[in-house]
């Protein structure tokens, strides 16, 4: 193996920090101007992508950062905390709280926006708590159980949320107060939507994921891993959906009839270590996958070919993000290590 | 990286389980720990970290009927252990009618839990004066009972000695292997009832005062207790057919199984353990110098049947 082949493209291509505390999640702005990293110390670390300089720390929860969005608006971040508290942190760091939820954890943060609307949403316990965009409470959305993930469809229609025995799915502005049901029994602890709504998944706690096909809710099981699948990501144009929780990126095909009684493909494969973080490039058929042991790669789905971006040895990765238009990928460890790497410029 | 211990504290409403709980958290001991309560507390708590719970007991899908898991716990331990703050334990706290099952199973079942916690013990704390009529008129509080690492005994002001040696004579026939602490307001030194390693498959059967006591308690019905020792080597697969079989098909009844096994050609002792169905088992310390290699096991559980899980345990051993 050559030298160059050697070093990682976080080398050639990136910027890293090592900042204390177990990165909970990572994201860009809808501009993408900036990147923030959410923290189990409960601050906010900020990233400007077009200035290499130190990373801004934000003091936005008492306790830990438990969830973290891009804000509806083109700049900041909303984001939740096990303080109770649900805000959001402009640019320059100045936080607004949008809800104090007294003692219930925000553990699940989500927005839209398309230009016209622009929408927030989080959970705490079994609520979820929808804002427009400039912050005004819009209603709460109770469900059976505590809400374990939330998703906005990719025309803000819609929002689905996880939770025991299936998912919910309501219309984000209609006035009727009762959600689509999807029932499946069981512990659902996660959950991605098609980004044409073909279909909602969840993860679930017995080492497998469930889908609904909409909009006939015909059942979908995907199962076969050895370990959670936490983490779900749809390829742009949902041909595919990428899933933690083997020791290789799994992606389950929704083209040609959906994934029902098809093998996965397997991307990326590493002996003995698990995936644990995935996210599809929101423009190309190119899969992002952290693993257990601290490493990071690029699959491309065609070719199947894998580009090594972080070597293991700095924890568990728990974040993993693209920017909006792909020119960007972030990425955070359990023991604190964070990264950004930039695929836009030239490697020096 | 050392696993956070976890003390699950139950008892029925009333029994001192917030009075102990809030010794716990103010008495000068040194530590920090984090405390899941449950919504129907009975008094305030004050703590550093006090976490909000909803019991949320789902089934899992695994086949395994009695296999029940908390997963509000499963969130909650994961979230804590985001929190840069550390904290030398978690406490959690049920609810008066909760059956301990649920949040033991957590702690063998989800991998994750398993990766960053230990279960340490679970504490049952009982009231004298009321505990007789519990147990006669609900399944919980004898589960209760059963499930018990430590028992804390309170309220001892409101009963008679003749009253007290009743009752503990009846908790000693539904566990004979929990330690009991005899209270007036919960006021039980901390270092009693935390981090005692009572799930530390290398600390099972240490603690068994009576071990091979005779029991004819006459409890046939309810929960009750039993052990059994054999002096030939285990064949482990014996074992693993009886056990399997048996807690396939008994699993519901049997609350909690112990065990340590001699294995032919092993220096090391096997270490055994079942909530209902769901079992675990690794190797420990070598038997010690110079004692007798002899396997025990104990049973406790409704309905058991002693001459049949004796004959069952000892056709295990290896041929003579």
């Amino acid at each position: 193996m050559s030298a160059a082949l050697a070093t990682s493209l976080l080398e050639t291509r990136g910027t890293a920090n090592e900042l204390g505390a177990y990165v909970v999640s990572a994201a860009f702005d809808r501009a993408g101007t900036q990147a923030a990293f959410a923290l189990g110390d409960g601050t906010l670390r900020l990233a400007t992508l077009a200035a290499p300089g130190p990373w801004s720390s934000v003091a936005a929860h008492d306790g830990a950062a438990l969830s973290l969005a891009p804000d509806a608006l083109p700049h900041g971040f909303i984001s939740g905390g096990d303080d109770g508290r649900f805000v959001r942190v402009d640019a320059a760091g100045a936080i607004t709280e949008l809800a104090a939820l007294g003692s219930k954890w925000v553990e699940h943060t989500a927005s839209f926006a398309d230009g016209r609307a622009g929408f927030l949403a989080c959970a705490a316990g079994k609520l979820v708590h929808l804002f427009t965009a400039q912050g005004e409470k819009l209603k709460a959305l109770e469900h059976p159980s505590t809400v374990t993930g939330i998703a906005f469809d990719a025309r803000g229609k819609r929002l689905a949320a996880a939770h025991y025995n299936g998912a919910s799915l309501w219309f984000v502005v209609s006035k009727t107060v009762a959600p689509r049901r999807l029932e499946w029994k069981g512990s659902h602890t996660g959950i991605a939507m098609h980004p044409a709504a073909e279909a909602v998944v969840t993860a679930m706690q017995e080492n497998a994921l469930h889908g609904w096909r909409l909009p006939d809710a015909h059942d979908m099981r995907m199962s076969g891993y050895p370990a959670k699948p936490e983490s779900l990501s749809f390829t742009r144009t949902g041909k595919y959906l990428a899933s933690s929780g083997a020791d290789a990126v799994v992606l389950w095909p929704f083209f040609g009839g959906g994934p029902m009684g098809k093998p996965p493909l397997e991307l990326a494969q590493m002996e003995n270590v698990l995936c644990s973080r995935v996210a599809c490039h929101p423009v190309d058929d190119v899969v992002a996958a952290g693993y257990l042991d601290g490493s990071v790669v690029l699959a491309e789905i065609a070719s199947k070919r894998v580009l090594r971006v972080a070597p293991a040895g700095h924890g568990p990765v728990t974040a993993l993000a693209w920017s909006a238009s792909g020119s960007h990928l972030a990425f955070g460890t359990e023991n604190g290590f964070a990264a950004l790497v930039d695929f836009s410029r030239k490697p020096e | 990286m050392s696993l956070v211990p976890v003390t699950v504290l139950t008892g029925y409403l009333g029994a001192g389980k917030t009075t102990l709980l809030n010794r716990i958290l103010t008495e000068d001991h040194g530590r920090n720990y984090a405390v899941v309560i449950n919504e129907f507390g009975e008094l305030g708590v004050d703590g550093d970290l006090v976490v909000d719970a909803d019991e949320e007991v789902f089934e899992m899908n695994n086949g395994c009927i009695c296999c029940t898991v908390r997963g509000d716990l499963i969130r909650i331990v994961n979230g804590l252990m985001k929190r840069a703050k550390k904290f030398d334990g978690i406490i959690i706290e049920t609810t008066g009618l909760a059956n301990p099952a649920p949040v033991a199973q957590t702690f063998f079942v989800d991998d994750g839990v398993r990766a960053k916690t230990r279960l340490d013990a679970i504490i049952t704390v009982v009231d004298a004066k009321n505990v007789l009529d519990r147990l006669a008129d609900s399944t919980e509080a004898a589960a209760q009972v059963a499930f018990a690492d430590v028992i804390v005994l309170n309220k001892l002001d409101l009963v008679t000695p003749e009253e007290l040696a009743t009752v503990e004579s009846r908790l000693r026939a539904i566990n004979r292997f929990a330690r009991i602490h005899r209270t007036t307001r919960s006021d039980v030194p901390v270092t009693d009832i935390l981090d005692l390693g009572a799930f530390d498959l290398s600390r099972i059967l240490d603690f068994d005062p009576d071990f091979l006591e005779v029991d004819d308690h006459g409890h046939s019905e309810g929960v009750n207790s039993v052990s059994f020792e054999v002096s030939r080597d285990i064949d482990p697969h014996k074992f693993q057919q009886w056990m399997g079989t048996l807690l396939q098909e008994k699993g519901a009844d049997l609350l909690r199984t112990k065990g340590i096994l001699a294995h032919p050609g092993e220096d090391r002792r096997f270490a055994f353990q079942a909530v209902h169905m769901i079992a675990d088992g690794d190797f420990i310390s070598p038997w010690p110098e110079g004692s007798p290699r002899r396997s025990r096991l104990v049973f406790i559980g409704r309905d058991l049947n002693r001459p049949q899980l004796r004959r069952g345990f000892e056709a295990c051993q290896v041929s003579s």
